[in-house]
């Protein structure tokens, strides 16, 4: 992976004004009263704060985390237990579920973060794996039966359910100026420099640890937030649909899709794999897995550095024939 | 004491399916440095064959393997051919994502072929057991664990003893000493992956007769795999058999005195720690 784009670490300039009208656009989805709408744009919100959670370790630090869809978890049962032994507050569940998933983030950072390539992305395929059994035996956390939910509150009000639209809202948008922030300060330029060569990071005073647990706990809170909001709206939590292998993979693919290590690529990535697995549902709702696993191949093969790359690579066919041909034997 | 004894015998049992479940993950893992997320979907496609021919033409799940090895073999050099080959120096996450993509394919491909419904072989043998100093020891659990011992010791054989094997251990030792000694890499890649798949294919016919199977146990099988190459280490023959016996043996003594609930929680915890502190397997050379 090169820096060499316009924009420096945040990509291209243009992606990123789009990105944020899409943004200002995606406020006014609840105006058309459909709540099929909302349901399918709060998905795709969700999904988009995941995947800039991912993005932050797996494609700014270049850790590839297969296990992100824990702080998702953690996000989803830190609500989940303080609307059941506290307070429904939507907002204080975000930043309660932001904090938990980060605090985890920290404590799993410090020994899993030594790891690095195949190694750190089984390993954190395995937590997910585990966490997963570990609150299936939890029955504080409604075992693998799980949780239900009471409404969502603010400020000690009762909220319409429309008000977990906007929260997912809140939360992505929290993500990707949290990514843009990140990518523009020395932050970003730390972890990109972990991810270009962690020894010379080290040499340059970069403390490879640090910056990477803090990478990792950026990338938790993202996650986390998206989860809280997710357990509001969908009112009920167990193991299997907090730990979903979906959960797990879109917000990569989507990341991949879009283009890794931007502030625009997660969101985009976001909308156009929602549009095409909503299709594929609606056409074909038997075999509509079939479909999505030739596509994650196809994207894989043909697009390995993203729409944005494709894009910003336009007047240069040859440059998108190369990025191809690079990796076959 | 009868109970300890039993619970050993009953994990080296089972230790023998695993540690071919975990070779041909390994030699794709240790070889290609491709974590092939698609080996469960592999499994399940060898099981689901020998299934096939069980039910409809009566034969003998033990006889079958040799037909599950070579279709798995084929598929996995027609998938390394016009698939895998063009991303195989690509970063970790992207073979990844690949080999996921596959998993998804080849899962939802079972699915509609044989449906979600738990499938199993019962062969008029499949009760039989005989006694050892008051150890049970099924027959068919037996046998399973002999076959899978003897396809690892011919592996082993083919690599050690063989030009083709040689060529093999060259390319994973260094892709491009190798390919300046003569060695044509992309073919070794297509012989290892599709080796891989056969591999995959006998351990699927073997699980088809000890095991209840659906499409769903693909990732079970594939996460067992990941467990046990990383306890033998990577790559070897002798890796994947002993991590297979130690991963057997744990997990049956596991669920015996911590509950079934925890098995695979504790396995992947003892996966957790071992990477951490033994990133290279516990047969491995010490260095990450």
């Amino acid at each position: 992976m090169t820096t060499e784009r316009a924009g420096g670490l945040t990509g291209s300039q243009t992606a990123i004004y789009a990105a944020s009208s899409a943004m200002l656009a995606l406020l006014f989805v609840p105006a058309a009263h459909s709540d099929y709408l909302n349901a399918l744009f709060r998905g795709i919100l969700m999904y988009a704060a995941m995947s800039y959670g991912w993005n932050v370790i797996g494609g700014y630090t270049g850790y590839v985390s297969f296990g992100n869809v824990v702080f998702f978890g953690i996000g989803c049962y830190t609500a989940a237990v303080l609307a059941t032994h506290g307070t429904t507050d939507i907002g204080v569940s975000i930043v309660a579920g932001m904090v938990a998933a980060a605090i985890f983030a920290i404590i799993l950072g410090i020994p899993v973060l030594r790891l690095k390539g195949h190694y750190f992305g089984i390993a954190t395929l395995a937590i997910a794996l585990a966490v997963q059994d570990v609150i299936a035996n939890i029955d504080a956390l409604g075992g693998s039966s799980g949780l239900s939910l009471k409404a969502a509150t603010l400020f000690g009000a009762a909220v319409p359910y429309v008000a977990t639209y906007y929260g997912m809202w809140a939360v992505c948008l929290v993500a990707m100026i949290g990514t843009y922030v990140v990518a523009r300060s020395r932050l970003g330029y730390a972890f990109v420099a972990i991810r270009e060569n962690e020894d010379a990071a080290a040499v340059l005073g970069i403390n490879p640890t640090k910056y990477k647990v803090l990478a990792w706990a950026i990338s938790a809170a993202f996650g986390g937030g998206a989860g809280a909001v997710f357990v509001f709206a969908n009112g009920y939590i167990d193991p299997d649909t907090a730990l979903a292998v979906n959960n797990n993979i879109f917000p990569i693919v989507m990341a991949l899709l879009g283009g890794i290590g931007t502030v625009a690529g997660p969101l985009l990535g976001a909308f156009i794999l929602t549009a095409i697995n909503e299709t594929l549902w609606n056409r074909f709702p038997f075999i509509h897995t079939l479909f999505f696993g030739a596509m994650i191949v196809l994207i894989v093969i043909f697009l390995p550095r993203g729409l944005l790359f494709l894009i910003s690579a336009r007047r240069s066919w040859n440059l998108y024939v190369q990025s191809l041909r690079a990796y076959r034997v | 004491m009868q109970l300890f004894f039993q619970d050993l015998v009953n994990g080296i049992l089972t230790g023998g399916i695993l540690a071919l479940v975990a070779l041909g993950f390994s030699l794709v893992y240790g070889i290609m440095n491709i974590i092939n997320l698609a080996h469960g979907a592999f499994i399940m496609l060898g099981a689901y064959i020998t299934f096939q021919l069980f039910s409809s033409l009566h034969l003998d799940p033990f006889l079958s393997i040799p037909i599950a090895f070579v279709a798995l073999f084929i598929l996995g050099w027609i998938i390394q051919r016009y698939v895998i080959n063009y991303v195989v120096r690509a970063p970790i996450l992207t073979t990844f994502l690949l080999t996921f993509g596959l998993a998804l394919l080849l899962v939802n491909v079972i699915l509609l072929i044989w449906t979600g419904d738990t499938r199993s072989v019962t062969t008029s043998y499949s009760g039989a057991n005989f006694d050892i100093g008051g150890i049970t020891v099924p027959v068919v659990k037996l046998m399973t664990l002999i076959v899978a011992l003897t396809i690892a010791a011919v592996a082993q054989t083919w690599l050690v003893a063989t030009k083709m094997g040689r060529a093999v251990r060259a390319t994973s030792m260094d892709v491009g000493a190798a390919q300046l000694t003569g060695v044509r890499v992309g073919q070794i890649y297509a012989i290892v992956y599709a080796l891989s798949a056969g591999l995959a294919g006998a351990a699927g016919s073997l699980i088809s007769v000890s095991y209840a199977f659906s499409p769903a146990s693909a990732d079970s099988f594939l996460i067992k795999g990941f467990i046990v190459c990383v306890l033998g280490g990577l790559g070897s023959v002798q890796g994947a058999v002993v991590g297979g016996l130690v991963y057997g043996i744990v997990e049956t003594f596991a669920s015996q005195y911590i509950g079934t609930g925890y098995a695979d929680a504790v396995a992947l915890v003892v996966l957790l720690v071992i990477l951490i502190f033994r990133p290279s397997g516990i047969l491995g050379k010490a260095t990450a």
